[in-house]
């Protein structure tokens, strides 16, 4: 272990001290010319330099160091304007760009943007979501949804019909780390996930990273998903908003400081219940969502701003008196940004993240769980030159996880919450040596300490070894792992390069669920001295090509991944009321790989993509189908995905998606008997049976007029699941008892066929 | 969990069709099948022998007839059970007793399935309480079979519910995880099925069984219970048989009541 972290710190540090040379420093924030928005991963370049340029960090933040000299910079990013300009560069400067959109597709201007930069880049398996884009992907409901269309990208795949939860690359939905400016989401859906927590007219940015993450982020096996919200426009008000069939939403936005602070407010609700009131049975029903999300930020001075963002969104679900329950996500971050010089950015953040879930019946029963985080971090970006930026820092977790809890006024089941701290160390390079080779490499520390106030139960395999009392105040076992993350980049010809990657991550959190789907009701459950992190290591190689001027791309990437301390359920075991439920949890190993092909139209008047997974994901866990592999039930071997979106004329544009999956692995009969009359269903080896195919066409308009006036406004029409297939939703065996007594039917539920949609939405 | 239910009913609200479909089950894995049950009631006590059969049949399973059945108990008492037709063997003399584990031993298609059960002590069921509550326009009747659990942590129940003389075809179970040697609250679960109107008569069975027999039919109750979205993945329940037979053996006490539905 030790002769590991000596290998890795002593190659983290060959790179430096290759350019002592005086260098100066150009450094500011790259911004949207109209609202103010600071622009993350717009592209710096200098003419004169050809193998020298950066990027923005998350908050528009840049700085490039190249000798002294007369330089043309050239700034661009994906849907504005290239800048150019002529500076003298002699001493450190700063310089702030104001970048504006493209408005039409027939801009010359915009498809001039140098679009090759999926070539040079080393991230790999990462997906930029463009939240404009999303507007015209038709979705269920009409109701725009940044999940729904990452679950159209290759390796990932939705759990089910309609359902925001998701699996990467063979991962468990558990395995996905949410991200709202940073502070996690522990459950990102809504309304038994139909909807994602995330309302799109908040949100400025969207990232998933399947498995490659740099060494800034940890804590979940599968994929990071990096999303980032508005930061409202800093140069005018701005009133807009949308009214669809199922919900509305509204947005205030405008500066505090002029051109310099500013402050967004958005929320969302959904009204389903008022058409379920019309009905006199339903009159007393509860059922709907709402969500802010509320950000501002300060600017103290041209070196230190302050970000405060906030989300707040509960479901509510209940009839009359006799049920009522609630549950949702609340999340606060508090943000510093340092410009400590104009190489050295530092990020200081303090986050509050916490999940709550209530049910109640009639007053006599309540039900709990509930997990809440507060988390410090530190990070440090140090510009060294342009081949060498540097990422390091540090975060610290303290959580509070609360197991379903049950008091009332004749039952109590009442269950010790527990803490833990979990921290983090990173250090991260990405290392430009000529203009073939990117090098992304980096190691994470990662700790987790289980603290006392509970006690903890040793088991070998489900017979009690021994209690821990651990007492408040003092700290149990401490896990700890070495996470290595490597990715390169090769640039084998001007239109095409390959990619080559290496990352561990492991997962000290785990959610306690063993329904399809996932409940509202499942809750987390850390670390302990029988639960030990999981463990994944994922490789990955890839090849890029750009076609037809940068038109077309072509992504295919290959992966392997290699699964620790997995964890399934004795069978019968019900999870909210076992008495510890570690007693009954078995443990395993799992493997995924696959194949994903990506070929995307990125600009003229069709832009889209068409997606393609081929895949295969196991599970061998000691207890379950005789310790043989399974198909881990996300396993799909097929999943196609095809998204066009066609610019018909200057006010109407058509969208259009297919999708094709294999169904999930399910088990299904493979006889029947009777016990005491009543029929009984024999099963076979586990997940050995197939749900049937899933395809489904989806389209939209939207008709958007140009206006001169303040007022703007655009309508979208909707049809999900065009040509009324019935999808598989869930397959029950039922005994028929009218016709065939004893026979046992497969009885196929479909949910959504010829759904259409409507919404208005408007800006002023 | 009951708000599973409510919950189902809500999608049931978006759900627009249900459709009955052929699919290619791997359905020839015919296996054998051995319930027997040892109450505190007087006998003679059954043990039945068949086989599974696949799942679009009509209720006529093979039986097994040659059987060579035998019930010990731990008192050093043995007999051989009597074979009187259709897969049934009856014990003559065996009196069930509180505290007994009684061991079963089958030798059937030259192959020897043993289980063992322990009869524990007798839980008396006080009365059968019918609560009511109003879901969408509907009277929604819940039964919570009134009992003091005992002091110690591990008791299982089952029951069986019938309704005006016809026995329902669900699963019922409680346990003391929750409220352990309390007087018992919880409403039984899984009764999506049943529809009493006011005037039927409502007659429930409590079994007390052991741990073994207790997570058999668990099992079965996640198994039925598919839920939103598909709930748990459905596996054969384990069982106190060996030999990999299918069933269960079972040595409870029986405690029944019965109430109008007003």
């Amino acid at each position: 272990m030790q002769q590991k972290v000596l290998a890795w710190v002593g190659l983290l540090f060959i790179c430096f001290g290759l350019h002592a040379q005086k260098n100066v420093t150009i450094s500011g924030t790259i911004k949207d010319g109209s609202t103010g928005e600071s622009l993350i991963g717009a592209t710096v370049s200098v003419e004169e330099l050809p193998n020298t340029g950066t990027t923005t960090n998350e908050y528009g933040f840049y700085s490039l160091s190249i000798p002294p000299g007369m330089y043309i910079f050239s700034v661009s990013y994906v849907g504005f304007a290239d800048q150019k300009e002529r500076v003298n560069l002699s001493v450190n400067i700063s310089k702030d760009w104001n970048l504006q959109e493209g408005v039409t597709i027939q801009e010359v201007v915009v498809t001039a943007v140098k679009n090759d930069e999926n070539l040079s880049r080393s991230a790999m398996g990462t997906e930029v979501l463009n939240i404009k884009e999303i507007a015209k992907i038709p979705v269920l409901f009409g109701e725009k949804d940044l999940v729904k269309t990452i679950q159209l990208m290759p390796g990932v795949k939705s759990n089910g019909e309609g359902s925001n939860g998701f699996s990467v690359r063979g991962g468990a939905t558990d395995q996905n780390l949410i991200l709202l400016d940073e502070a996690p989401v522990y459950n990102a859906s809504h309304l038994l996930g139909f909807f994602s927590t995330f309302n799109s007219d908040a949100i400025k940015d969207a990232t998933i990273i399947k498995g490659n993450s740099p060494a800034q982020f940890g804590g979940r096996l599968s994929s990071v998903l990096d999303v980032k919200m508005k930061e409202g426009n800093n140069r005018q008000y701005n009133i807009s908003g949308g009214i669809g069939l199922i919900s509305s939403r509204l947005t205030v936005e405008g500066p505090i400081q002029n051109e310099k602070s500013s402050f967004i407010v958005s929320g969302r609700r959904t009204y389903v219940d008022l058409f379920a009131k019309l009905s006199k049975d339903f009159k007393d029903s509860k059922l709907y969502f709402y969500d802010l999300n509320a950000k501002a930020n300060v600017q103290l001075n041209s070196k230190n701003k302050i970000y405060f963002s906030s989300y707040f969104g509960k479901d509510i679900l209940g009839f009359g008196t006799a049920f009522n329950s609630n549950w949702g996500n609340s999340t606060a971050t508090i943000r510093w940004n340092s410009l400590l010089n104009s190489k050295l950015f530092s990020n200081t953040s303090l986050l509050y993240s916490n999940y709550d879930f209530n049910i109640g019946f009639g007053g006599n029963i309540n039900i709990n769980s509930n997990i809440k985080d507060i988390n410090l971090s530190q990070d440090f970006s140090y510009y060294y030159n342009p081949k060498n930026t540097i990422k390091a820092g540090f975060s610290v977790i303290h959580h509070n996880l609360t197991p379903t809890t049950t008091r009332g006024t004749e039952v109590q089941n009442i269950k010790n919450s527990r803490k833990a701290i979990e921290s983090a160390l990173y250090f991260n390079n990405t290392y430009k040596p000529n203009e073939k080779f990117n090098f992304d490499y980096g190691v994470r520390l990662s700790m987790y300490s289980l603290l006392g106030g509970d006690t903890y139960n040793i088991y070998n395999e489900n017979s009690l070894v021994e209690s821990k009392v651990l007492a408040s105040g003092e700290i149990g076992k401490t896990y700890l792992n070495l996470e290595p993350r490597l990715s390169i980049n090769y640039r084998i010809t001007g239109s095409s390069a390959m990619k080559l990657g290496y990352a561990r991550n492991t997962q000290s959190l785990h959610l306690l669920s063993n329904s399809t789907s996932g409940n509202p009701t499942d809750s987390w459950i850390g670390n302990s001295y029988n639960i030990k992190p999981e463990i994944a290591d994922q490789i990955s190689v890839g090849l890029s090509k750009n076609f037809f001027d940068n038109k077309y791309e072509i992504n295919i990437e290959g992966y392997y991944k290699k699964m620790k301390n997995q964890i399934d359920f004795r069978d019968g075991v019900d999870i909210n009321t076992a008495p510890d439920i570690e007693k009954e949890l078995l443990f395993g190993i799992g493997r995924a790989f696959g194949m994903e092909f990506l070929v995307k139209k990125k600009s003229g008047k069709l832009t889209g993509w068409i997606g393609y997974t081929l895949s295969k994901t196991e599970r061998k866990i000691n207890g379950i189908n005789n310790f043989d592999w399974y198909n881990a039930k996300q396993d799909r071997t097929h999943d196609l995905s095809i998204v066009g979106i066609y610019s018909l004329t200057e006010k109407w544009n058509l969208g259009a998606t297919f999708i094709f999956n294999t169904g999930n692995a399910v088990t299904f009969p493979t006889g029947k008997y009777e016990i005491s009359g009543i029929p009984i269903i024999q099963y076979g080896a586990r997940n050995s049976n197939r749900m049937p195919a899933t395809h489904r066409l989806d389209i939209s308009a939207t008709f958007e007029k140009p206006s001169k006036s303040r007022y703007q406004s655009s309508w979208n029409f909707g049809l999900y699941n065009a040509y009324g297939q019935r999808n598989p939703f869930s397959i029950d065996f039922r005994e028929n008892t009218t016709t065939n007594p004893g026979k046992i039917e497969a009885v196929k539920s479909s949910l959504f066929r010829w759904i259409p949609s409507v919404t208005y939405n408007f800006k002023f | 969990m009951k708000a599973i239910k409510y919950i189902f009913i809500c999608m049931i609200l978006f759900t627009s069709c249900e459709q009955i479909i052929e699919l290619d089950l791997n359905e020839n894995t015919s296996q054998i099948v051995i319930e027997g049950n040892i109450t505190d009631q007087s006998g003679p006590y059954f043990v039945k022998i068949t086989k599974s059969t696949p799942i679009s049949e009509q209720n006529n399973p093979p039986t097994i007839d040659n059987a060579e059945v035998t019930i010990s108990d731990d008192q050093g008492y043995s007999e051989m059970l009597e074979f009187i037709g259709n897969g049934v063997y009856q014990t003559k003399k065996l009196q069930g007793v509180s505290g007994r584990t009684y061991s079963l031993t089958v030798k059937a298609e030259s192959k020897i399935y043993t289980a063992q059960s322990k009869m524990p002590e007798l839980v008396v069921l006080d009365s059968l309480k019918i609560v009511t509550s109003t879901f969408g326009g509907e009277i929604d009747y819940d039964f919570i079979p009134v009992y003091t659990d005992l002091a110690s942590i591990g008791d299982h129940y089952r029951f069986i519910l019938s309704i005006n003389g016809k026995q329902m075809k669900s699963h019922f179970v409680l346990n003391d995880n929750i409220d352990n040697g309390s007087v018992n609250s919880q409403h039984l679960q899984n009764i999506m099925d049943l529809s009493p109107i006011i005037g039927d008569q409502v007659t429930i069975q409590m079994q007390k069984i052991d741990a073994n027999v207790g997570l058999y039919y668990a099992t079965l109750v996640q198994n039925t219970d598919t839920g939103p979205g598909g709930g748990t993945t459905p596996s054969n329940p384990p069982n106190n048989i060996s030999n990999d037979a299918l069933g269960v053996f079972s040595a409870h006490t029986v405690q029944e009541k019965s109430a109008v539905i007003k």
